[in-house]
Formats: structure tokens, C-alpha cells, sequence
């Protein structure tokens, strides 16, 4: 039988990760309790479950990389070998080029074939010059020797002696398996059972064995196959197996030349290492990135609670159908009882369904110890992370994308904020720079800090910068709030060298972008020579966004709340138009270019007969002013009609992506209400798009015609 | 049915092993380590025990040692998931009343084969 394990390769996948994420944070505390043996057990734990599961895959690399890792790590838990600084280092790069291997490995049967990264091979050469005493040896793995077979071999005819000791039961071994095996292998011709030691009755003790065998059996198997059935009794009997047809006894030294040792070199032949040095690794993630696992893992009492729920939902349900198949009026309380219960389950069910998406961002922060630790390492400076509010959930996808943004706000922490230990010392502060990342909820939204107790921002520096970069004219008067928020301007940097840790100053623009996408928002303190904190503040997850719904012509949209500015009356005198190209509003002197989400989405009536334009003309419009990445634009609408919280699906599940729409909602009376994309339709050049979008048009008409049939 | 307690705490490997245990025509109850199999095994009947020795909370040298002392237990055949390198565990092992052991890399055709040595 040839049994498939590919279908766990996921899984395995998954769990090694997970294992190299706990071995990181297990190497860095190592740093503080070097002899931490409680530690470096859970390490090597982590290091053999990966090559375990690694060779039942096939992926060869990872099982030799492994291995000398951890050999290493044995030597490490029984404190032969200290884990110094240096030897940490090591262990970390180990465990970075291991997620290179496991990334390569995401796709199917990849990694079996490709050759040994080279960072991998110059690694384990560094591991084994920590072990001395074994270097060398594990340039030679030696695998199980399969021995050769021949065809057509020939009968020989054996006497196999088999004389367990008295204790062979306590080890869990049924005698009659062996000898049924043995006998498998052949024709028993002869079998004697030697009963002499069997005691009297009273004196026979049950868990003992008293008995053994000697057979004599006709087989084409080698001596060291039919040896082989005794395998885990060798220590526990007597055995010998003799051929007894052929005169000559085998030689002494003939049983080792049956087990030929296959030795592999870690280097490979020399082909094989130019070929894994043309391959960076950076090249195999970049091919595996796209089947990244989508999965989730969910606490079993979330689980257990959405069983439960929708138990009672089903019992609420039967009792309803119950009660209207035989309706009386006097059961009407009851029915309405069963329907509030209903209710009741279906709200709670929709909040858990929720929550089974909501993560702990302590599996966000983890990994901010390494970025951290790498950059101390590469600029010379003590700076410590420290983490509060880790158990704080958060969507996936929002957890998921907000990964980058995290990271750079530490890097630009580290890098920037923090002084090298003489400036501290000479400001007066401790050697050590402190990084506090933070995660709490406000107001039913999650807030993520970071805050250093480094430099802080000087705010002449960034005039200087600003004006420099023509950001800001020379005699702009602007307070030190708005002087600092100029570090989110594209181009911006205050750093006069541009440094490999944070990369060049194009951070901190990004990061503004990516948390305005998901719907953040970004502020910024800091004093000089204090430090300085940033703060993310984002919605608990995308699939639920506070809208304002608008009419436009006869249909209803929605504006996710947190982009809307204002909203103005629009009177003709305002606006501004281009010819053919487009209008724009003037509000406060400031121009903000219109766009006309009726025109934009052709939800104008078609009709453009005198009442509808006299209609039209008496209709006071408004603007709903939007803003998004610094721009600023107009959504002309007919009329708001209120604010709620609607739930965010997914257009192109069903239809086509649409500019300008970032999917739609179902509103309580069934209808669907598209959701504008703010900052979609701010990326849109508004002086050349003012034409109908055929495709939008389209879609609308087809969910005009959707219903909701569910929730 | 004959039924088989895996006792891993890799779920992955315990996936596969229980995999591959189902097709060869066995119940399966899994534990995460030695402390976790007791308890399973006061709760039900097992014909083969099959266990990884590196585990925390109790490890499989450990388990073997308490499933040997228990009168009922005595002669089950357990079988360890060891890693060659590791002859020193082994020997614990078989000091312990391991009845076979299987070699890692988990090889599902191996597992259904040195079942065959140590249950009729």
C-alpha cells in the first residue's frame, strides 16, 4: 500500500513556522538566561519537530540543515557549549535561512529537487566550526542502506534459535507475532517448541516467559532479513540464525558489507552548489509568495460557542415551524417569544462569526524583537521593545496588512529616534533606549503605538528640510503639530544620510497611505529631545465600516464616515468649470475638484426633458467633501440620508472590480447600496475621467436586480 | 475494530501518523503528550500505543514507564518515534518496556510494517 502524505504538507508548513516563530523569541530571551535549560529544550524541540515532519516530505535540504542544527542545539541543552552572543547569532541566522527553505517549500514537491541554498551551506559550515569535537561529521549523513536484491535468489534452509528471557512480556512482545513473521518469510519445515523451564501451575507466573523455539525454515531471505523480525527483541533474547544447507560460515566482516553506507557531502557535487548560488532565495520566495495560506486558526471555544448557538438556533427554528403549522391565537406569545430568540442567536451568532477573524496582534509583535535585535546589532546601540497590550484582537487581514507598516515605524524607532549610548549618556538618560509598542482599544476602535524615548523630532531641522524641498515656502508660519506632520510628506527625510536599516525616507509617506487604506488614521507627538510616539488608529476589522448613506439620482450609496470631511450646499457660483474637463468647488479659497458620482456611476436620469431639469434646478445638490492620501475631492449627491454601520461584501466575488466602488452592502430593506472607494476615486485623475464608465454601468444595473436573499 | 493511541505533540504528525494508522483499519485516539495519553488511556482501550519522546509536560520515556506499571498495560505493545542519532533515547526507551520503535523520518508503508512485528 502506498499511502499519500502530501495532503499534510500544509499543515506541516503552518506548524513549522509557527515553530520558528517560538524558536526566535526562545533565542532572543536566550540572551538574558544563556543556561536556561527549560529554554533550550523547547528550542531543540521546535528544531527536531521541523525535521521530523521535514523527511516524511521529502525535503531533503531542510532535514540536513536541521540536523546540524540540531546536533548543535543537543550540545547547547547539555551545556556543553555556551550560547554566547556569537552562537545566538548563528542560531538566529538558522532560523531565518530555515524560513527561506519552508517558504520554498510551499509549493508542491518544491524544495525535494532544488539544490542547497548557499546561505544554508555557509551556515552549517559555521555550526560545525562550534563543535569541534564533531566537525565534519555532519558533512556525512548516512541514510538507512537498502540492501540489493537479486533476483532470483535462492532457496537456503536455516535454524533459527529463539530463547526469550523471562521478562520478554513486561516489554509488550507477543512471541507468536515473531515466529508468524518468520515463518512468512519462507516454508517452516520443522518447529520445536521447548518447554522444559515451564514450571507447575502453582508456581507459573503468568507474565512470565518460559518458552523458545527453534525452527527450521526453507527461505529466499538473507540472514540479516530473518534477523531483522527480531529486531526490538535483541536485547530481550537469545537468538541465532544458522544456515545449515551450505558447509561455510559467512565471514565476520561479510555482515557489514551488506549494509553499504550511502554518504552525501553537505557541499554536494561542486555544479550543484554554482547552481544554488545562482538561485537567491529571494528569488524562490518571490515564486511561492502568491500560494501563501490563507487559513485560520481558531480557539476550540470560539468553535464550541458557534456549535452551541447554532443549536439553539435550531431548536428556536423547530419550535416556530411548530407553533405556525398549528396556529392559535393564544400561541401568538409564545411565537413572538420564539422569534425574539431567534433574534437574539442570529445577532449573537453574526458578533462570533465576527470574532473568529480577530487575532491577537502579540502574534504581530513577536516578530519586532528580531527587527529590533538586528538593528541594535548592526548600528552599535542598546535599545530595548517592550510590549504591552498583546492580547488585543484584531482582524486578520488587518493584522495581515499591517505588518509593513509596524515594521517601519520600529525600524525609523531604532534607527532614527534612538541616540547611540554616548549621546544618551551625555543627554542624561539611560544607556539603553527604550521602544514601547502598545496595543489598546479607544472607542471601539484599536490603537497601535509606537513610542521611543530617543531624540524626539526637531522641528527647525524639518522647516529647514521642507523649505529646502520646496514643501513649504520660507515665510509659511506653521505651529510645531503642523511642522512635524510634514515628515508623512512624499519625499520627505530629516536624516542626512540615507541608512540600509531604514532605507531611504520614503517611510514614512507609505505608512501613512497603507493606514489610510485600511481605513486609519495617523498621529504623531514628540519632544524634543524626549522621544516621540506614533499612533495608528484603525476600525476592529474591514467588514464593518461606519457609512454614510447618500442618494444619488434614484439609487443609494454608501461613504465609508471616516474619509468624509464636510459637507457643503452647492450653489452654482461656486463652481468652477473647465470646458469638457471638469468643475471644481471653491470652499474656503481652497479648490477641491467635483465629481459627479450620478455622471461618474451613469445614474443620471436619461431622460433630459424640461421637468427633469427643471426638477434638477430646484433640487439643492450637495458636496460631500472626501479626503484621501492629501487629496481632497467633491462627491456631488442629491441628498444624505443617514449614517450606519453596514457590513462590507465583496463585489468581484460576484461581478467585475470597479473603479471607484470598494464592493457593496445590503441595506435592512434588502436593497444593495454600492460602497464608494474614497481613496480609489481620489487616485483617479478627475480632469480626464469625467466620461461615463461603461463598466460601472453595468454593474449597477446587475445589482439592481440582486436581492438579498441572506444575511 | 483494533484502535491505536498516537502520542505526539506535533498535530502535523499526529495528522499522519493517524492518517496512515485509519487506512491500515485502526481507531484512533491521539494525545499530546504523556500526561494527555494517561488520561486517555483511563477513558478507553487501546491495542497499540505509538509515541514521540521528545514532548513537554510528560515525555514518552515517561509514559512508558506509568503505562508499564499499570497491570493492564503491561504487555501492550508500544511503539516509539525515535531519530536515529538518538541511540542513547532508544535505549532508555527499550529499558522503559518499549515493545518496537520507528525511525524518523515517518515513512507511512514503514509505520504499517513495523506494526505488523508487534501486534497479531
Amino acid at each position: 500500500m502506498k499511502i499519500d502524505l502530501s495532503q499534510f504538507r500544509q499543515t506541516f508548513l503552518q506548524e513549522s513556522a509557527d515553530h520558528l516563530v517560538s524558536m526566535e523569541a526562545g533565542l532572543l530571551q536566550l540572551r538574558s538566561a544563556p543556561d536556561d535549560v527549560d529554554l533550550l529544550n523547547s528550542i531543540f524541540r521546535s528544531a527536531h519537530s521541523i525535521k521530523g515532519g521535514a523527511g516524511s516530505f521529502g525535503l531533503n535540504n531542510l532535514v540536513r540543515f536541521t540536523h546540524s542544527l540540531e546536533n548543535l542545539l543537543d550540545r547547547l541543552r547539555s551545556l556543553e557549549i555556551q550560547a554566547t552572543e556569537a552562537v545566538i547569532g548563528i542560531l538566529l541566522q538558522s532560523v531565518d535561512v530555515l524560513r527561506g527553505m519552508l517558504e520554498a517549500a510551499v509549493g508542491p514537491d518544491s524544495g525535494a529537487v532544488a539544490a542547497m541554498p548557499v546561505a544554508a551551506l555557509e551556515l552549517a559550515e559555521r555550526i560545525e566550526a562550534l563543535m569541534p569535537g564533531e566537525a565534519g561529521a555532519f558533512k556525512t549523513i548516512t541514510q538507512d542502506a537498502v540492501p540489493q536484491v537479486e533476483d532470483g535468489r535462492e532457496t537456503k534452509l536455516y535454524e533459527v534459535q529463539f530463547r526469550p528471557d523471562q521478562e520478554l512480556f513486561s516489554s509488550g512482545t507477543n512471541p507468536i507475532v515473531l515466529l508468524r513473521n518468520l515463518a512468512a518469510l519462507g516454508t517452516v519445515s520443522c518447529c520445536h517448541l521447548h518447554a522444559e523451564e515451564l514450571p507447575a501451575l502453582a508456581y507459573l507466573n503468568p507474565s512470565q516467559c518460559y518458552l523458545s523455539w527453534t525452527m527450521e525454515l526453507a527461505s529466499a531471505s538473507e540472514e540479516h532479513e530473518l534477523r531483522e523480525v527480531f529486531e526490538f527483541v535483541e536485547h530481550l533474547a537469545e537468538i541465532s540464525v544458522q544456515r545449515i544447507d551450505a558447509p561455510e560460515q559467512p565471514e565476520p566482516g561479510q555482515a557489514t558489507a551488506q549494509y553499504p553506507v550511502v554518504a552525501q557531502t553537505f557541499a554536494g557535487p561542486a555544479p550543484a552548489r554554482a547552481q544554488a548560488a545562482a538561485m537567491p532565495m529571494a528569488a524562490a520566495k518571490k515564486s511561492v509568495s502568491g500560494g501563501e495560506s490563507s487559513s485560520i486558526r481558531v480557539a476550540i471555544d470560539k468553535v464550541d460557542r458557534l456549535i452551541d448557538l447554532v443549536g439553539e438556533l435550531v431548536i428556536a427554528q423547530v419550535m416556530t415551524v411548530q407553533m405556525v403549522e398549528d396556529f392559535e391565537p393564544s400561541c401568538l406569545p409564545k411565537l413572538r417569544e420564539a422569534v425574539a430568540s431567534m433574534e437574539r442567536n442570529t445577532r449573537e451568532l453574526h458578533e462570533r462569526v465576527m470574532a473568529v477573524r480577530m487575532l491577537p496582534v502579540g502574534t504581530l509583535f513577536q516578530r519586532y524583537t528580531r527587527t529590533v535585535y538586528d538593528i541594535a546589532q548592526a548600528t552599535g546601540k542598546q535599545i530595548r521593545l517592550e510590549m504591552d497590550g498583546e492580547e488585543t484582537e484584531i482582524d486578520k487581514s488587518m493584522l495581515e496588512l499591517l505588518g509593513d507598516p509596524v515594521t517601519h515605524l520600529i525600524r525609523n524607532a531604532a534607527d532614527h529616534g534612538i541616540e547611540a549610548a554616548a549621546a544618551r549618556l551625555a543627554a542624561g538618560k539611560p544607556e539603553e533606549g527604550l521602544i514601547l509598542l502598545k496595543a489598546f482599544h479607544r472607542a471601539g476602535r484599536i490603537v497601535i503605538e509606537v513610542a521611543d524615548d530617543g531624540a524626539g523630532i526637531d522641528t527647525d531641522k524639518v522647516r529647514g528640510k521642507a523649505i529646502e524641498r520646496g514643501l513649504i515656502g520660507p515665510d509659511s508660519q506653521l505651529s510645531a503639530d503642523q511642522l512635524r506632520m510634514l515628515i508623512f510628506e512624499p519625499g520627505f527625510s530629516t536624516r542626512e544620510e540615507i541608512s540600509d536599516l531604514s532605507g531611504r525616507g520614503v517611510g514614512m509617506d507609505v505608512v501613512k497611505r497603507n493606514v489610510q487604506q485600511l481605513n486609519g488614521a495617523i498621529a504623531l507627538t514628540s519632544v524634543l529631545g524626549c522621544g516621540s510616539t506614533v499612533s495608528i488608529e484603525l476600525p476592529l476589522t474591514l467588514a464593518i465600516l461606519e457609512g454614510l448613506l447618500v442618494r444619488v439620482a434614484d439609487r443609494t450609496l454608501v461613504l465609508p464616515l471616516l474619509s468624509v470631511i464636510e459637507t457643503v450646499p452647492l450653489c452654482d457660483g461656486e463652481i468652477v468649470r473647465f470646458a469638457e474637463q471638469g468643475e471644481v468647488v471653491v470652499i474656503r479659497s481652497e479648490s477641491v475638484p467635483l465629481l459627479r458620482l450620478s455622471r461618474y456611476l451613469e445614474l443620471a436620469p436619461e431622460a433630459s426633458n424640461a421637468d427633469a431639469a427643471n426638477a434638477e434646478a430646484k433640487h439643492r445638490r450637495l458636496a460631500v467633501i472626501v479626503e484621501a492620501g492629501q487629496k481632497k475631492v467633491g462627491l456631488v449627491v442629491d441628498e444624505l440620508l443617514g449614517q450606519q454601520q453596514v457590513v462590507v461584501k465583496s463585489l468581484e466575488r460576484h461581478l467585475h472590480k470597479i473603479d471607484g466602488l470598494m464592493g457593496a452592502t445590503i441595506l435592512g430593506d434588502g436593497c444593495v447600496a454600492p460602497i464608494v472607494d474614497v481613496s480609489g476615486i481620489a487616485a483617479l485623475n478627475l480632469f480626464s475621467l469625467q466620461l461615463p464608465n461603461k463598466m460601472s454601468r453595468q454593474v449597477l444595473s446587475s445589482t439592481q436586480s440582486v436581492r438579498a436573499a441572506s444575511i | 475494530m483494533r484502535r491505536a493511541l498516537i502520542v505526539d505533540d506535533s498535530p502535523s504528525m499526529r495528522q499522519m501518523v493517524g492518517f496512515t494508522l485509519r487506512q491500515g483499519g485502526f481507531d484512533v485516539i491521539e494525545a499530546e503528550n504523556g500526561q494527555d495519553a494517561l488520561q486517555k488511556l483511563q477513558a478507553s482501550v487501546v491495542d497499540l500505543i505509538i509515541t514521540d519522546l521528545n514532548m513537554p509536560v510528560m515525555d514518552g520515556i515517561t509514559l512508558i514507564q506509568h503505562v508499564r506499571q499499570q497491570p493492564a498495560m503491561k504487555s501492550k505493545p508500544i511503539l516509539m518515534l525515535t531519530t536515529e542519532g538518538l541511540a542513547a533515547k532508544k535505549e532508555q526507551g527499550k529499558a522503559a518496556g518499549a515493545t518496537g520503535w520507528i525511525v524518523k523520518p515517518f515513512d507511512p508503508d514503514k509505520l504499517l510494517l513495523t506494526i505488523t512485528k508487534v501486534l497479531p
